[in-house]
């Protein structure tokens, strides 16, 4: 059968998930009021009878907030929050709750399918398991398969590049094609995401830290928009105390966000510049000596270097004001205030790589921090005592012919295990790779929306002799697969236990709700089934290329080799999820703490003792007494100075350079992206409930600014860059600087097997620079203008 | 028997507006922009970058405030929508006759069409699902990240609610209407 | 006497379809008829609309739930209590130069509350439910309860009324003739209470929109009579016409003269004040073309008309009441559209919207067509009444 990919075939295939009559009944509003009306009837009402509620955990986000489903004959109706996680609070966000849209998406991929046209034309074929898997290990008329690539490599393993979405089967992916068939090429969120603030702040104090609003009394948060980009548990902690609440907040963000809305303060700072008032902070700390000395002197390496550094180079509010746009005054009022405080938070931050010195500014916030003295203790950062969960072992086999990975062009410290996006894609691209790369492995990742400037994404792909695509919807970087394979989405498996939480530290599992929908099957099961199709045939190839490997046969018969060194790919998944938790749990916590996991879908030790509902909101995970507030004691070390920077020509302390300067060409603007707290990234792009609350992407020009260029509420306008050109609505609003303009990510989809994303506003992949920080290559997100007009 | 409430304090509400989304889908709710049983209204923020005005930016989550005087009741001409044993305003879809006066009598905008039945709907307090389950919270409360809402009976002096209103400052919404809402905005 | 007996003995005229269908084929009646066919055929065709997408098919919304077609019907039920009034006067209140247009005038507002009644089917969506539950579950506080069920009496004792003056029983006729007046009054002034009793709307809550209810249905009613009869006497009117025609002109600008003198004193306290939801309201009403056109049509022009005549240049008159009640639709539309002017929700539900400002609406094709529809309904019942009845005054 040929199933070209389009709005129709697809929806041919779907089951009577959604309610098809809501649908025709109000299809004439889709043509009078718009896309709206596109799938009104999805949602079920619960009912009053049988229902099982099967506890999950969320996969809509990274943050993984637990919840129960609510299943009646077979169906999940309702997905609520489960109140034993201490993470999550008791809570599911919009789009937690919306996740069951994904799951019932009609545009689902259902089945495996093969590539029949032209590489990116979006033609498949639909089938059978057994045949995709088969596709790739051989190939068919249209591709090679990974049998032939690597024996013409030579068994090279590395002339496999993969990439992965963030998730719970994340590591089961990496295990797959990483440690089993062999390669280092290993790209994926990482880089395009949060590495220099992780980064920065474990160089720097040792941790990427917890916060403890709840004692708290002051908080600035900068760059980070925690009431629309959620973040468990800070979200819920932290905007119970603002508004003159217990704890003052002052928000420093280029756009009013709702995080703004919520603050007590809001200074709008130039993109890219916060090192600039971090350093004036500090100086003004230094200058009135505010800090907590004793503190400081005790745990501080080159603190005193740090002191006379900041001091020496006249880093004043003054100095900072024309380059940040922050009021010197109120850089000395905050100075002031959080080294008052009792209990002062400078918010460690969770989001992208917006500048080129993200990294120096996440280590002038940590040492901010440690200023205050506000470290491992209530009230402050919390480093806690995180539940350890055994390691899990897998026997990796080696590869003599594998070579080590290549993208570390312009990066001074090259990440071993995930690298950079940008670095590897564009060495490639560039001709710069020591050795063919030949084929992308690719699962629940969609670089072609995720990755700054899609084209070149896009020239990647073509490139490649074999794509293959484990996902749930046919995103925009499915369409380039050869084969893709259809996974179950969050509700539909379970998934690897998983410990979270430092201060009220949990372990949680991920049940499955219900079976499997269509032909989809869970990730653990597919690398397990895909393993098994190509370890022996990847074998015969080591065998002629691989001396080692041929010495060990030599010397211990190729039965044993093949089982004891790890060529059996398959023998990493040869317990089912379930059973591997089961057994993991019992061992270490005994049979109980596994029941209780398994009914509950958490467990901590004492969790019978300590857990209590307080009031009809509120819960108690750990008594105040218990919680891990302080553990660090002597250990805590606050490194201001980092030697080991220097030697790779990163400042060993965070320093201004005028070249971070913020300008913007007369008649340009400044593109900065961000969240909306019902929508993530392009993954919830064509979830129709989602939909509806943000139709689509606009985009943000200054009221005044527009009003001058003509620009009304919803015209269409072109936005250009120097690497593409989209197309969107404008939302003229005087939330945003006059020489910048913000789009909300994840639009703009060209996959047409997603009815409701395809052509629905603008991808800002397409127009941001493919720019690197340059400690790890990591993307950096707000560094390109852009050009705006009519259409 | 009880008196239903609620109460919300909405200076915790960060406008994510899972409240709407856990709504339509406990309640089975059609997508569509206009049909929603509940909302949160954004006030747009005042003034002109930089100098914008903070504390005009306020989210207020809204929805049917289950007046005690209710006017869609009032102006009802036969009685579809009736008082419940819990005080809560409900729709009997069977009686409805979708002349639509209800939803041009409510002054909170708290009413609209459901096309499937061809009626008018509205919040329910989640009466026919969750509390006919024996649940003691709405969807929206439950669902809340920052734990905006406390539903409860006003009858009951040891409630939640109850209690809350005894100690913090709160208003309603239009009062000046003499309708008596029973939801309670926490100051 | 049996009910039988009493049916049998109305006096009707025996007329077939071809006499139905045979008329003058002047160019203003070829022109009528083309319409009223054209009219029908609309109705026919938003029926169908309506009974497949129901309300998707009109322009109403949540915020804006009441639609052209209320305005039709408040526009035919008006026509139909100003032709009650007019007809009344001749045989209720016994002005003899009135008797020669009562039973034109009872006919017509049979008919027009009909076309009303058939426009308004179509609104509501349960019509049939509506019945049953108005017995068995009245809602004794509504405004529409009382209005509809009002409505549904007034309609028989019309009915009943007619057929005595059909049979000349002038006792009966009062008697019947006066309770419908009241009733017909009684439903017409809960009309009104519809939108007065609105307290979340401050443009239309209070004692204003009862009471000129009566006021404009008076008017109306002089307006159709004159339409009615310029056609019965293709404005060639018989001097008995003239006394009564000259006396309605006049009665006509009074009521015009106090109409305005209402509206004006309507818009200045409404705005006076800047009662918010009350004055913004009311000030940007005067920004819109449809209250020009309301005031225009419905009032200037037919009032100068009158007054500069002195109500005696009945040709006249005749146009200017046809322009008036282009004008009086033009009211009907306004007092519904202005009432649902201003949000009730006022703030943004959604990032990328534009914060609510005037609700905008703006009828639907199809809403269209079963408006024009029941102006066909209107004219098709009124022309079949002229044959089948005898509607000039009797001989005595």
């Amino acid at each position: 059968m040929e199933v070209e990919i389009s709005r129709r075939k697809f929806l041919q295939g779907t089951v009577a998930m959604t309610v098809v009559g809501g649908a025709v009944g109000s299809s004439l509003l889709a043509h009078e009021g718009g896309e709206s009306a596109l799938r009104e009837s999805v949602t079920t009402k619960t009912s009053t009878g049988e229902a099982e509620e099967v506890p999950f955990l969320c996969g809509i986000c990274v943050n993984k907030c637990a919840g129960f489903a609510r299943v009646e004959e077979g169906k999940v109706t309702k997905l609520n929050p489960n109140p034993y996680f201490p993470k999550s609070r008791n809570m599911l966000c919009p789009r937690g709750n919306a996740g069951i849209q994904t799951t019932y998406d009609p545009d689902r991929l259902k089945y495996p399918m093969i590539r029949i046209g032209k590489r990116g034309e979006g033609k498949f074929k639909r089938v059978t398991w057994e045949e995709a898997y088969e596709a790739i290990l051989n190939g068919t008329k249209d591709f090679k398969g990974l049998a032939q690539i690597i024996d013409e490599e030579k068994d090279n393993r590395s002339t496999i590049g993969y990439c992965n979405g963030e998730g719970l089967s994340k590591e089961g992916f990496e295990d797959l094609v990483g440690k089993k068939i062999g390669t280092p090429n290993y790209v994926d969120e990482v880089s395009i995401c949060l590495e220099t603030a992780g980064a920065g702040f474990f160089a720097t104090i040792g941790a990427y830290p917890e916060i403890d609003p709840e004692h708290a009394d002051y908080m600035i948060i900068a760059g980070a928009n925690r009431a629309e980009a959620i973040i468990t548990p800070d979200t819920q902690d932290i905007f119970k105390q603002t508004k003159g609440r217990g704890m003052k907040t002052i928000c420093i963000d280029p756009r009013f966000t709702n995080t703004a809305a919520k603050s007590d303060k809001w200074l709008p700072v130039n993109p890219g510049t916060d090192l600039a008032y971090m350093l004036a902070m500090t100086y003004v700390v230094f200058n009135e000596n505010l800090q907590n000395e004793a503190f400081m002197k005790k745990h501080g390496t080159g603190y005193e270097e740090y002191k006379q550094h900041i001091l020496a180079h006249k880093y004043t509010p003054e100095w900072a004001e024309p380059i940040c746009g922050i009021p010197a005054k109120e850089i000395y009022a905050m100075a002031r205030e959080f080294m008052n405080a009792e209990r002062p938070i400078f918010y460690p931050g969770r989001r992208s790589v917006f500048s080129p010195n993200d990294y120096q500014y996440r280590r002038a916030i940590a040492i901010f921090q440690a200023l205050s003295g506000n470290l491992d203790q209530k009230g402050g950062y919390i480093y806690g005592n995180p539940i350890m969960l055994p390691p899990e072992f897998v026997n990796a086999p080696i590869y003599d012919q594998a070579q080590e990975r290549f993208d570390t062009e312009g990066i001074a410290f090259p990440t071993i295990k995930s690298g950079s996006w940008i670095v590897f894609r564009n060495m490639i691209l560039e001709g710069k790779n020591p050795y063919p790369v030949r084929v992308m492995m690719m699962r629940k990742h969609n670089p072609m929306m995720s990755v700054p400037n899609s084209a070149k994404t896009r020239e990647l792909l073509m490139k490649m002799d074999l794509n293959v695509m484990i996902d749930i919807l046919p995103s925009d970087t499915a369409m380039f697969a050869d084969v893709i394979l259809p996974e179950a989405s969050y509700l539909e498996r379970t998934s690897p236990v998983k410990s979270y939480g430092w201060l009220e530290p949990s372990i949680v599992q991920r049940r499955a709700a219900i079976k499997p929908l269509f032909e989809t099957k869970e990730p653990e099961v597919i690398y397990k089934e895909l393993a098994e199709k190509l370890a022996k045939p990847l074998f015969e190839i080591s065998k002629k290329y691989d001396k080692d490997l041929q010495e060990q046969i030599k010397q211990r018969g190729e039965e044993k080799v093949f089982k004891e060194d790890g060529y059996d790919l398959a023998d990493a998944w040869e317990m089912p999820v379930h059973e591997k938790n089961k057994e993991v749990v019992e061992k270490v916590f005994g049979e109980k703490a596994w029941e209780t996991l398994n009914e509950k879908g958490v467990y901590y030790p004492h969790m019978e003792e300590y857990h209590k509902q307080l009031s009809p909101n509120d819960f108690q995970y750990y008594p105040k007494s218990k919680r891990f507030y302080s553990t660090q004691g002597d250990k805590l070390k606050v490194t201001c100075k980092y030697d080991h920077l220097a030697t790779k020509g990163i400042d060993a302390m965070p320093t201004w350079h005028d070249e971070w300067k913020f300008s913007v060409p007369e008649g340009k603007f400044r593109l900065i992206t961000g969240r909306h707290a019902q929508f993530t990234q392009s993954g919830t792009t064509n979830n129709a409930m989602l939909r509806d609350l943000i139709p689509t992407n606009f985009v943000w020009i200054n009221k005044r600014k527009a009003e001058e260029m003509g620009i009304a509420f919803g015209d269409m306008v072109e936005v250009k860059s120097e690497v593409g050109t989209v197309q969107l609505q404008a939302y003229p609003t005087e939330k945003i600087a006059p020489n910048q303009t913000f789009m909300l990510h994840g639009f703009g989809s060209e996959s047409k097997g997603m009815e409701m994303a395809y052509g629905n506003g603008a991808n800002d992949a397409v127009l941001i620079k493919d720019d690197i920080e340059p400690t790890f290559g990591a993307a950096v997100m707000h560094s390109t203008n852009v050009e705006i007009r009519r259409v | 028997m009880a008196r239903y409430g609620m109460a919300l304090d909405y200076k915790n509400c960060i406008n994510c507006k899972a409240c709407e989304v856990a709504c339509k889908e406990e309640n089975g709710v059609l997508l569509g922009a206009d049909k929603h049983r509940i909302w949160v209204g954004v006030k747009e923020v005042e003034g002109q970058w930089p100098n914008l005005d903070i504390v005009s930016n306020t989210f207020v989550p809204s929805q049917c405030q289950h007046c005690e005087d209710a006017p869609c009741q009032e102006v009802c001409p036969t009685h579809a929508t009736y008082y419940d044993e819990n005080h809560v305003v409900r729709v009997n879809s069977d009686k409805c006759i979708l002349c639509s006066y209800c939803m041009n009598a409510c002054p909170y905008d708290a009413r609209y069409v459901d096309d499937r039945t061809m009626t008018v709907d509205k919040c329910t307090f989640c009466s026919d699902t969750r509390l006919a389950r024996g649940e003691t919270t709405t969807a929206c409360q439950n669902t809340c990240p920052t734990k905006v809402r406390t539903f409860g009976d006003l009858d009951d002096p040891e409630s939640e609610i109850s209690i809350l209103l005894k100690t913090r400052d709160h208003f309603s919404l239009k009062s000046h209407l003499g309708t008596n809402p029973k939801l309670f905005y926490l100051t | 006497m049996s009910i039988k007996e009493f049916i049998t003995s109305i006096p009707v005229n025996k007329v077939g379809i071809k006499d139905i269908l045979k008329f003058e084929k002047s160019p203003t009646n070829l022109l009528v008829a083309a319409l009223t066919l054209l009219f029908l055929a609309f109705f026919v065709i938003g029926v169908g609309i309506y009974l497949v997408h129901g309300h998707h098919a009109y322009g109403v919304t949540r915020q804006h739930p009441w639609g052209l077609l209320i305005a039709v019907y408040i526009f035919f039920v008006v026509s139909s209590t100003g032709l009650c009034i007019v007809g009344s006067l001749g045989d209720v209140f016994g002005f003899k130069d009135y008797e020669m247009i009562s039973k034109r005038a009872i006919f017509g507002s049979i008919v027009t509350i009909l076309g009303g009644f058939a426009v308004i089917a179509f609104e509501i969506g349960h019509p049939v439910r509506m019945l049953i539950y108005n017995i068995l579950s009245p809602g004794m506080r509504s405004a529409i309860w009382w209005m509809g069920t009002l409505y549904g009496i007034y309609l028989t004792f019309m009915i009943i009324e007619f057929i005595f003056l059909l049979k000349h029983d002038m006792k009966n006729a009062r008697i019947f003739g006066l309770i419908g007046l009241l009733v017909g009054l009684a439903a017409h002034s809960n009309l009104g209470g519809v939108f007065g009793f609105l307290n979340s709307r401050t443009i239309s809550n209070g004692v204003f929109y009862p009471t000129y209810f009566i006021l404009t249905a008076f008017i109306t009613g002089i307006y159709i009579a004159f339409i009615m009869m310029g056609f019965r006497y293709k404005l060639r009117f018989p001097d008995n016409a003239k006394v009564m025609l000259t006396n309605l002109a006049l009665i006509q600008a009074l009521l015009l003269a106090i109409l305005m003198f209402f509206e004006t004193w309507k818009m200045l306290t409404g705005i006076y004040g800047g009662m918010p939801g009350r004055a913004d309201v009311a000030e940007h009403i005067l920004t819109t073309w449809p209250f020009w056109a309301e005031v225009i049509f419905g009032m200037l022009i037919p009032f100068l008309v009158a007054l500069l005549t002195k109500g005696k240049n009945h040709v006249m008159m005749f146009w200017a009441s046809l322009i008036g009640m282009v004008g009086i639709f033009f009211m009907r539309y306004d007092l519904v559209h202005d009432t649902q002017l201003k949000p009730l929700q006022m703030m943004k539900t959604r990032e990328y919207m534009l914060p609510p400002e005037w609700v905008h609406y703006f009828p639907s094709s199809t809403e269209m067509m079963i408006s024009l529809g029941g102006l066909g309904i209107v004219v098709l019942l009124y022309y079949v009444g002229t044959k089948v009845f005898n509607l000039d005054a009797d001989a005595h």
